[in-house]
């Protein structure tokens, strides 16, 4: 039990939880079947995009290019069925290998470079998002086949939508690579010290690039599950990721610093963000109050975190002296 | 070797002037309208801003951080601004000073909050970036305050030296050279970069790190809100999507500017004039894609390349000069 207490996602479950039951009472609308299946939507969503941001945390780099990739991707994904009459596999497939390209660009330049990735994916940035710009020229694809349509809408059962299994998927695998195999470990002992890392004989090169495209990848299917759900690929898709993608993440008790982060705690964050995007557009606020608050959700996050740092740190103090 | 260069020549920052002239003689004679009077009026009421951005990005990079809420900061005091004008009737020159205390009250929240947390400031500005933006655009209704005193617009479209300058590119450069005699020859500027470049070895020699990293944020804050003033002034009005979604428009030049400059990313090493050149550079380039006719939809793709390239050379630099030292 006490073990369980120490888990970065114990609280956040217990707060969603508490949340969800006090929401629910004050607003039974909360828990009609339509209002969990736009919940449910919103989540899947927004998983993979955290997700994607999280694997770079991972290894104490940061990636402002998600949106990009992912709004290049979506356009590409309907360009290519609408324009060149591809089939939704090859177009898939066209899709995945342009966020891994992105990804592989972002991270190889970055660990070749050695210069910061904020400043290197800020300029993939503009360099995706611009040729996203020159391509569409600001115009939607709105052809969409109608496979694609009725996977966006369908429902397993009941309120659950079907467009969920897969970001439930990724996420299981995100913990398998984080929690079970070298290559997740070797991203946290790399995130963690550079230096010390290197000297254990793990690759940087190898890390990094592999983490970024990850990152593209997860970008990838982003954008496609958008393409799904709006049911038209626009090229303004991923211009809103980056807040929730870092607000996920750092609410789940990621350090930015690298070398710590907990898959089932940023899922957590992800339904804890939509629980109460959902809850203040139910009790008819408005939705700049959304944006506001996120931000004070962050910053929140970011001093307990800070706090329970502290607490450790009296802690280990304390044995020390023993 | 014996051929003595002076120092100056070696510069990253006389590299950035000698850049900046060959494009300007390159559009001078490849495009038509560059050399016109409008264009250069346009200019340099453009590179006027840009400055101030890149300046008020710079002061943190020294502290080794960033200011993502730099446009959301700077749109928020332009809106306060507009409100002081417009709505409350409060003079210009009082206003003007309520604004940039505004901006560096917001610059100081920033600050506080990285210190006291220890969380790196990007994570930080992104949280008051959304903020402030938020409760910008829930105070003014997404508004804007378009019926400001006409001293304070016609200040915008002034003309000066025959028509080809405004006066806000010349505030901007007085504003360049306020901060490098700061950097330069004040014990409180010698103490912001000490800070900046080892903090461990600043806090031992009796310098308040946190102290330091503060006030950087709060001039940072001061200056973005002196470049929502300027736009403000260009425009002719406080428009709460004047830098995008949340201030967003204001990254890109804000990181080229330094970063071309020579800044260094890590901090403690902060280049006023080479920003200055940079933010020129970036005007200059940006000008010149829309004139040889790239394509409005393209100019992102290029200026994200330019800020690329621009990294790429910088860490080149770095590495043959590092390598020359070895060898001497």
């Amino acid at each position: 039990m006490s073990n369980l207490l120490k888990k970065d996602w114990f609280g956040l479950g217990l707060v969603i939880i508490l949340g969800s039951i006090l929401i629910s009472f004050f607003k039974p609308a909360f828990i009609s079947p339509f209002n969990l299946y736009v919940l449910m939507l919103s989540v899947s969503l927004m998983l993979v995009v955290a997700m994607s941001q999280m694997i770079i945390i991972a290894i104490g780099q940061m990636n402002l290019s998600v949106g990009a990739i992912g709004g290049l991707v979506a356009i590409s994904f309907t360009g290519l069925m609408e324009v060149y009459d591809l089939s939704i596999l090859p177009a898939m497939f066209i899709g995945l290998g342009i966020g891994v390209i992105c990804g592989f660009i972002n991270g190889y330049i970055t660990v070749k470079t050695g210069i910061s990735a904020f400043i290197i994916t800020l300029a993939t940035l503009y360099i995706f998002k611009g040729m996203n710009l020159g391509i569409t020229e600001a115009q939607p694809f709105y052809e969409i086949p109608e496979a694609i349509k009725y996977f966006g809408n369908a429902k397993i059962v009941g309120p659950i939508p079907f467009l969920i299994i897969i970001p439930v998927i990724i996420t299981f695998l995100m913990w398998v690579l984080m929690n079970r195999t070298s290559l997740g470990r070797y991203m946290l002992a790399y995130g963690n010290n550079v230096q010390s890392s290197e000297l254990m004989g793990i690759s940087s090169t190898k890390i990094v690039v592999y983490a970024h495209i990850i990152s593209g990848l997860l970008a990838a299917i982003g954008g496609m599950l958008v393409v799904c759900r709006l049911q038209l690929g626009t090229p303004n898709i991923g211009d809103s990721w980056l807040l929730p993608s870092f607000a996920a993440p750092v609410i789940g008790g990621a350090i930015l610093a690298g070398g710590k982060v907990d898959v089932i705690a940023t899922a957590f964050g992800v339904l804890l963000v939509a629980i109460i995007s959902q809850t203040l557009v139910i009790f008819k606020i408005d939705p700049f109050f959304v944006q506001i608050f996120l931000g004070f959700m962050i910053l929140i996050a970011v001093f307990i975190n800070r706090y329970r740092e502290y607490r450790e740190d009296r802690r280990n103090k304390v044995f020390s002296n023993e | 070797m014996k051929t003595k260069i002076p120092d100056f020549v070696k510069t990253n920052q006389f590299g950035l002037l000698l850049l900046v002239i060959v494009f300007i003689l390159l559009f001078t004679f490849t495009t038509d309208g560059f050399s016109s009077r409008f264009n250069i009026y346009a200019l340099s009421r453009v590179v006027a801003i840009d400055i101030m951005i890149g300046l008020a990005m710079m002061v943190v990079i020294l502290t080794g951080g960033l200011n993502l809420s730099l446009g959301a900061l700077g749109v928020s005091a332009a809106m306060f601004g507009g409100w002081c004008m417009e709505s409350m009737g409060i003079p210009i020159s009082i206003s003007i000073i309520l604004i940039l205390l505004f901006g560096s009250l917001l610059g100081w929240i920033n600050g506080y909050v990285t210190v006291k947390t220890g969380v790196h400031s990007f994570i930080v500005t992104l949280a008051t970036m959304s903020i402030y933006f938020g409760f910008m655009t829930l105070l003014t209704e997404a508004e804007a305050f378009r019926k400001l005193p006409e001293t304070f617009t016609d200040f915008g479209s002034m003309k000066l030296f025959n028509k080809y300058i405004s006066p806000l590119l010349l505030l901007s450069i007085f504003t360049c050279f306020i901060l490098f005699y700061l950097f330069k020859f004040t014990d409180i500027g010698r103490k912001l970069i000490a800070a900046g470049a080892n903090p461990d070895a600043a806090e031992l020699s009796g310098i308040s790190v946190n102290r330091m990293f503060i006030y950087c944020h709060m001039l940072s804050g001061f200056l973005a809100a002196m470049a929502g003033i300027m736009l403000t002034a260009r425009i002719g009005a406080a428009i709460p999507s004047m830098a995008g979604h949340l201030g967003f428009d204001w990254l890109l030049p804000a990181f080229l500017a330094p970063v071309i400059g020579g800044t260094l990313l890590s901090g403690g090493k902060v280049t006023v004039f080479g920003t200055m050149l940079g933010a020129m550079l970036v005007t200059l380039i940006n000008n010149g894609l829309y004139l040889i006719d790239v394509g409005e939809f393209w100019v992102r793709f290029f200026l994200g390349l330019i800020l690329l390239f621009a990294v790429l050379l910088d860490r080149a630099r770095e590495y043959f000069t590092s390598k020359n030292s070895i060898v001497s």
